[in-house]
């Protein structure tokens, strides 16, 4: 008995520091680029229609992934190679894009995988090396309304593990140059 | 206390500590089109390759207005670097111009105009601009340009020109804020050969280079350029390494960089340099001819230098030996070419202006004024409206009387672009009472910075890489050359260029306006040297000429040179250095140094620039003192030692970094950090020397001397630590991976 209330006050204390660890490991899980919701979109565009039920290859519309740094967005002008003889009537979300068209207006797309400045992510690289685009971007052609969600962290810690178990340099020089 | 009470208070404040802590999301502060991507309507030439696309454009002119190019995708600048195909940079650039993409994406810049709800509250409204450029020109109308200033840092040509036509139309009077040491080089340049731009020595093809304390390789004139000729003059040409000595105070990243340091109390680099003379005089090393331009601008005669300037004489009070005078005196007549240079501490002595005439005019003696591997003198610009007017820059003198002038009401409005008197100039100086008394205070800044804080109207200007302009690099590179800016990004704030508005002003005012915009001024002044029918870039119309011009990111003309006149008369007197405080009361001399990464202060709201080593301590992100072993082990202190640093000015608490190489009598502190305002990371951090060294002035100039002031420390028994590159814990040997590798002598 003589060590019954030393033992509880040491596992209150325990419980007690457990409830701030909660916290920040709980903070850190919801603050993950993978756990933010589906960020809201100008146009709520669909992936899914264009590449499963159209049938286009990723690299229809991001024609620079597998030969540049860059995957690149498509201009309007790409989108409105189909979308001028498909109707519009009815389908808001195509009513902005034909609109921004015809007002000359780029689209303001909210960053999905956001990159900093001072690192240098090659898509051509990986792509040749055998890595799909669903490698880190996962299955976007499934991913319809209202838009693409990041499901891989993509931090550094991230690209670091990816190149230890694939062999490749993990110099900093690598990303950043 | 209970336990009960105990736990209560852990939990609690535990608990509120991390939720606290847990507010706010990642990238708060930062502006929403950080996280945006736009998708053009046409496709643009780095979307149709999928590649980068570089930009040429140009430093700003206080970093030397060289050429750059902006590595740019969708939308975004993302890395600065030197064009490789402008003249005397070989491609480089340095951390000032790579951190620009941090001036553009800061979180703290400026978006819309605003007003300050109370004058220097620090609190400002958004108002639409027309109200806020009809609100200038209404105080400009009412009280008439003759009792109006307009501060201003360093300008562009293009800027330039159209201050001129602003001051032309309103009759306001322009006042310019260099840091003073240029000041007195540029009139130590002007007076000893007759050029009113910066010179430029060309190391890449000198074999002795002989510097008195500019610290040339990280900052002063031309960092860019000389670091690359000096690899050019340890290395580029085979079996032939240059050499270099250094002379100064204070062992800097330069001076660590030579083949031998020759420490010196501060000050007296003019003497070193006088009883140089006489060694070559008396040698019978130094040709009458090249002799007299020295003695004339010194006014002094050979009788005299022989007397008064012998190595003997003068040793004592440089701190060096006569036999190392001699040494010094020896080496620049073996190894030719050779050539001198000047500057940083050696201009903000008492005697700054003697300092720099005496040295500088020792390439007189040596004939090496535009010799190759001498001092070459750059040309004016080439035509008469890109030339930045140098009469108003002004000296400390010169801002205590303009800021007397403010507070006795004579000047009621201040307009204030790019220049931060309130934190780069001492108290003293009354830059803040000035700003407080004045009526009006409009600010062009594009940061909250200290006399920002002051403004009741701010009209924030662009960043460096959204604007257009024409840049004459000073120095230049022996040459005429102009470098373009062009912007390399879509604006990314809400914000105006300096010009624009000053434009816009003229027209609000009912005046010409000479040009509509800063782009069509800088097209117009472009198309003048067209006109020249000379240079790098031929084309067979305008527009050729300008597409050609933004491609190649400038226009020189290497034949186009200056020649420079020897002087006449005096330029200025031989002087020994004076120091404030008594030194029995205040034992050591406070050298102050501006850091290679935030200068004077001016960039120290770049993270990357605070986060920069400086190159010999490698401390980051805060003010320290750099004292001696003898000193450290006499006052009983070690690095991280919190010490009171007293001056006849001022007080403050500081760390120490203990340094083997500082000179015995020497405390040595850089410049840079000390902001009260100035974004979040730069306010609230360090000490600004200037509010610790005495308001000395150099008595030709007027300009503040702040390499003038003794100090003494006291120990206050407490600790900082401090935030550094280099290992904190001592290294130490494994048996089996030895870390240093002892290698007997062979008997």
């Amino acid at each position: 008995m003589r060590y019954v209330r030393l033992i509880l006050f040491v596992l209150i204390v325990l419980v007690v520091m457990a409830v701030p660890l909660a916290l920040v490991l709980a903070r850190s899980y919801f603050l993950a680029p993978t756990a933010q919701p589906v960020k809201a979109q100008p146009i709520q565009f669909p992936h899914s229609v264009h590449v499963q039920a159209v049938g286009l290859d990723c690299t229809y519309c991001h024609r620079n992934a597998t030969t540049s740094a860059q995957a690149t967005l498509p201009p309007l002008e790409l989108c409105m190679q189909c979308h001028k003889i498909i109707p519009t009537q009815g389908r808001p979300e195509l009513e902005k894009l034909v609109a921004a068209f015809q007002q000359g207006q780029p689209i303001l797309w909210n960053k999905v995988h956001q990159l900093p400045d001072h690192t240098h992510f090659v898509h051509s690289v990986h792509l040749s090396f055998g890595f799909q685009c669903s490698t880190c971007h996962g299955d976007v052609g499934a991913m319809g309304k209202p838009g693409v969600k990041q499901v891989r962290d993509l931090r550094m810690g991230d690209c670091i593990t990816c190149h230890q178990q694939n062999g490749a340099r993990t110099d900093c020089s690598v990303c950043h140059y | 206390m209970r336990r009960r009470d105990f736990l209560k208070v852990a939990a609690t404040s535990a608990t509120g500590a991390v939720l606290f802590a847990g507010c706010g999301r990642i990238g708060d502060g930062v502006p929403e089109s950080e996280f945006k991507i736009a998708q053009p309507v046409f496709n643009t030439n780095d979307w149709v390759y999928g590649r980068d696309a570089w930009f040429a454009t140009a430093a700003p002119p206080d970093q030397g207005g060289y050429g750059l190019i902006v590595r740019v995708f969708e939308g975004r600048a993302k890395k600065v670097d030197g064009n490789p195909d402008f003249p005397g940079i070989h491609g480089k650039s340095d951390a000032r111009a790579q951190a620009l993409v941090q001036e553009l994406y800061h979180p703290d810049r400026l978006s819309g105009a605003r007003r300050a709800t109370s004058r220097g509250s620090g609190q400002f409204q958004t108002i639409p601009w027309d109200s806020a450029l009809q609100e200038v020109a209404q105080i400009l109308r009412e009280v008439g340009g003759e009792h109006a200033v307009l501060i201003t840092g360093r300008l562009n040509a293009s800027q330039a020109a159209i201050v001129a036509a602003f001051r032309k139309a309103t009759g306001i009077r322009q006042a310019v804020l260099e840091p003073d040491e240029f000041v007195v080089l540029r009139t130590a340049i002007r007076r000893l050969f007759g050029v009113s731009t910066l010179p430029i020595p060309d190391l890449a093809n000198a074999r002795f280079l002989l510097n008195f304390s500019a610290d040339f390789l990280h900052g002063w004139i031309a960092p860019v350029a000389l670091a690359h000729a000096y690899g050019e003059f340890r290395q580029g040409k085979p079996g032939q390494r240059g050499l270099y000595y250094h002379v100064g105070p204070r062992l800097s990243g330069t001076a660590a960089n030579a083949d031998r340091w020759f420490p010196i109390i501060p000050g007296s680099e003019g003497l070193v340099a006088l009883a140089i003379a006489q060694v070559l005089s008396t040698e019978g090393k130094a040709p009458q001819d090249r002799l007299d331009p020295y003695l004339t601008a010194l006014g002094l005669d050979a009788t005299r230098l022989a007397s008064d300037y012998a190595p003997e004489r003068v040793a004592p009070a440089t701190g060096l030996s006569a036999e190392q005078i001699r040494e010094l005196a020896h080496a620049l007549v073996e190894h030719q070419p050779a050539v001198v240079i000047a500057g940083t501490s050696a201009a903000a002595a008492t005697n700054g202006l003697f300092n720099l005439v005496a040295t500088f005019g020792l390439n007189w003696i040596l004939g090496s004024v535009n010799q190759p591997g001498g001092l070459l003198l750059n040309p004016e610009p080439p035509l008469p409206d890109l030339r930045v007017p140098d009469d108003a820059i002004l000296s400390l003198r010169g801002w205590t009387e303009l800021f007397e002038q403010i507070r006795s009401g004579t000047i009621s409005t201040v307009l204030v672009y790019r220049a931060n008197p309130v934190y780069a100039l001492p108290s003293a100086s009354g830059a803040r009472e000035a700003l407080q008394a004045a009526k009006h205070v409009v600010s062009f800044s594009p940061f909250l910075d200290e006399t920002t804080t002051l403004a009741d109207l701010v009209l924030p200007d662009q960043a460096w890489l959204e604007q257009w302009g024409l840049s004459v690099p000073d120095p230049g590179p022996g040459f005429a050359a102009v470098a373009i800016q062009q912007p390399v990004v879509a604006p990314f704030l809400d914000a105006r260029a300096f010009g624009d508005v000053l434009l816009d002003l003229l027209r609000l005012l009912g005046q010409d306006q000479p040009w509509s915009t800063q782009e069509q001024a800088t097209k117009a002044l472009a198309l003048q040297l067209r006109s020249l029918g000379r240079g790098s870039v031929t084309a067979t119309n305008d527009k050729e000429f300008l597409v050609t011009l933004q491609a190649r990111g400038g226009w020189w003309d290497e034949q186009s040179r200056a020649t420079g006149s020897a002087p006449s008369t005096a330029a200025v007197q031989p002087r020994e250095p004076a120091f404030a405080g008594e030194q029995n009361q205040f034992p050591y001399v406070l050298h102050p140094y501006p850091l290679p990464s935030l200068g004077y202060g001016e960039l120290a709201h770049l993270p990357w620039l605070q986060g920069l080593p400086e190159p010999i301590s490698t401390n980051v992100w805060q003010t320290w003192i750099e004292v001696s072993q003898a000193t450290a082990d006499e006052l009983g202190l070690q690095t991280g030692d919190l010490v009171r640093v007293l001056t006849p000015q001022g007080v403050a608490e500081l760390p120490v970094y203990v340094n083997p190489a500082t000179q015995p009598g020497i405390i040595a502190i850089p410049f840079g950090q000390g902001h009260t305002a100035y974004t979040r990371y730069a306010e609230g951090r360090g000490v600004n020397p200037a509010t610790l060294v005495a308001p000395e002035t150099e008595p030709d100039t007027g300009t503040f001397a702040w390499a003038a002031t003794r100090c003494r420390i006291e120990k206050t028994g407490r600790r900082a630590r401090l935030a550094r590159f280099e290992g904190m814990v001592p290294a130490f040997q494994l048996e089996e991976f030895p870390i240093v590798r002892v290698m007997a002598p062979k008997a």
